[in-house]
């Protein structure tokens, strides 16, 4: 990859980073940390991947819909005066994306089903023979812990949904706190492998291995995973240590600092 | 027309008549949870292999996907059995199914105590716990004339659809000049002392018990109520209205299912009848060798309904009896 194409991807995630903390700043808290983890590999699908219109993204954990929100006017799907309103009562852009959300295509929120759906549609387009529709499924590491996951896991190999793209944010953050503390997560190439999948693990702030990992996802004759290992405080240096990456606090000061250091930073 | 208990029997009357309605909506899917030839579906598989998809032992995964299938235009039918299709993947039914208003057919075999498997394998709150979701039709029919009028008939519901069915042979109560309706309750027979609500397995419980009163003069109506959601609330009112108190029956916890619906517009229309509900009074079940046992045990029998009646209506002395009646092999009379 050229180097003015990663400056590029680099670019489109601190874009995203950059309106998540916009949208989430009136609260004062709010699903920050999820973009800041999940910035690259969205900016990279969204990049060379998801083709609006043709292709299908399932946003399983509905908080995660900010980044699908922020890349929205790049992908003509979000006007983006409205990002505004993100989270205001009345608005159309929930916090916990939903199927009326611009963007993604289910119900999310509860974690563990959205695999299932995105598996649903694979298999509608695999019924309808249409082969050339690839459905992407954002997943969190934390939601691995529910085991319809590992259900439609199963099936997905069974059914050889090879049209089937899961970009998992491997970000160690759930809500009780890491989530290597509370359940063995690991290995976690080899879990998916060895239910039938062709799994990638790469770091998931490097958007040459993203990018890499994504084109071989695509060409799989199976389901496919990118696991993408990530951190909910990447790209901005200015929050405090130890800021609860499930729920970041930003107030005051803090968004002035984030504000100026993402703009720099794009500039 | 009805038929006389004993009834005739039939089996497979919902896999037929599924069968037949695929034959002309291609955009049917079929779902099974690992209990093909118990859900009747072993027909649709021989007949449509491509439209067929096991979703084994994974009731969630099955509920999640059949969500996203509908999404693509298809119409799932989910079958298992009623304790998996409901209790289990509530939250997907939810999120994934009932919150989108998709047209997928949740299909729950073995109501209530009709399976003496125990406490794991009765459903006796999958109605309620179906009919407390926004958007959900939930339909318990009684007989096999029913089952195929009612198969067509879910079809066309632009939303989910919870479908309970009894396994095995299948009871041929109405002929076929009955009309099954999702509007409408079926006054089967009308009277003024006690009115019945019943469904299911219980319409038929309701009818021999009806029997039995009229036997000794009390005036019953006896009203079919196989769609619990939406009710039709006239039907409910009016035939209340006529009579001085009120019966429910149902094969399902008296909690939240046909008497909790029927207690509702009594209360909200200031009707003021007194109510019995005949079912599982607030309690679990549990493993037997018959279901008939157990349906005496939990009060589900045609002499409760008779005693309720009896007691709700104020009368002094002892009920009468139902008849016991003699059930040839192949036939079916209610307990």
């Amino acid at each position: 990859m050229e180097s003015s194409q990663v400056r590029e991807l680099e670019r489109a995630a601190d874009l995203l980073r950059l309106r998540a903390v916009r949208m989430v700043a009136p609260h004062g808290f709010g699903y920050l940390g999820q973009v800041l983890s999940s910035a690259e590999v969205m900016a990279v699908v969204f990049a060379e991947g998801f083709r609006p219109g043709v292709d299908e993204l399932v946003v399983s954990p509905g908080h995660y819909i900010i980044v699908a929100y922020a890349a929205g006017p790049e992908l003509g799907l979000v006007d983006e005066a409205s990002l505004a309103t993100y989270g205001q009562d009345g608005s159309a852009l929930e916090a916990i994306g939903t199927e009326s959300s611009p963007v993604a295509d289910i119900t999310g929120g509860s974690l563990g089903q959205g695999l299932s759906s995105a598996v649903g549609l694979a298999l509608a387009a695999q019924l309808r023979g249409e082969s050339d529709r690839r459905i992407f499924a954002l997943l969190s590491d934390g939601e691995l812990e529910e085991g319809q996951v590992w259900e439609a896991a199963m099936f997905a190999a069974h059914r050889g949904l090879a049209n089937l793209i899961v970009l998992l944010d491997a970000n160690d953050s759930q809500v009780d706190g890491p989530v290597s503390s509370i359940t063995t997560l690991e290995p976690l190439a080899a879990k998916w492998e060895s239910f039938g999948w062709a799994a990638y693990d790469v770091d998931g702030h490097d958007v040459r291995a993203l990018s890499h990992a994504l084109g071989e996802a695509l060409t799989q004759d199976r389901p496919a995973i990118v696991i993408a290992r990530t951190s909910t405080a990447h790209g901005l240096s200015c929050l405090p240590e130890g800021a609860d990456g499930h729920f970041i606090k930003i107030s005051g000061d803090l968004i002035d600092a984030a504000l100026a250091e993402l703009e720099a930073r794009r500039a | 027309m009805l038929n006389l208990a004993p009834y005739p029997t039939v089996l497979k009357p919902y896999g037929r008549a599924f069968v037949e309605l695929a034959r002309v909506r291609e955009e049917i899917l079929c779902l099974s949870g690992d209990l093909t030839r118990q859900t009747e579906i072993d027909l649709f598989q021989e007949e449509f292999p491509e439209r067929f998809i096991h979703a084994g032992m994974a009731e969630a995964n099955m509920i999640s996907m059949a969500g996203a299938l509908a999404r693509r235009g298809f119409m799932p039918f989910v079958h298992t059995f009623g304790v998996f299709a409901t209790r289990r993947p509530l939250d997907q039914i939810v999120n994934c199914v009932a919150y989108p208003n998709l047209p997928v057919r949740i299909v729950g075999f073995m109501p209530g105590v009709s399976s003496p498997g125990g406490p794991s394998h009765q459903a006796i709150d999958d109605v309620a716990l179906m009919r407390a979701l926004p958007n959900m039709t939930v339909v318990d029919v009684a007989d096999a004339t029913e089952i195929r009028q009612a198969v067509v008939a879910i079809a066309d519901v632009p939303g989910p659809v919870y479908l309970r069915l009894k396994r095995g042979e299948i009871p041929i109560i109405f002929d076929h000049h009955h009309e099954f309706s999702l509007r409408h309750a079926h006054v089967v027979h009308d009277g003024q002392d006690v009115v019945i609500f019943a469904n299911g397995m219980m319409l038929s419980s309701a009818l021999a018990a009806a029997q039995t009163l009229e036997d000794v003069g009390v005036s019953v109506a006896v009203v079919n109520v196989p769609v619990i959601k939406p009710l039709d609330r006239q039907t409910i009112i009016e035939t209340a209205a006529r009579a001085r108190a009120v019966v429910t029956a149902e094969n399902h916890s008296i909690i939240g299912g046909l008497g909790s619906a029927v207690a509702d517009v009594l209360a909200e229309e200031g009707l003021g009848r007194r109510l019995r509900r005949v079912g599982l009074a607030d309690t679990f079940a549990e493993g037997a060798q018959s279901a008939t046992w157990l349906f005496k045990k939990y009060g589900l029998a045609t002499q409760d309904v008779v005693d309720a009646g009896w007691q709700v209506l104020g009368r002094d002395g002892v009920a009468p009896r139902a008849p016991v009646l003699h059930t040839p092999p192949g036939e079916y009379a209610p307990v």
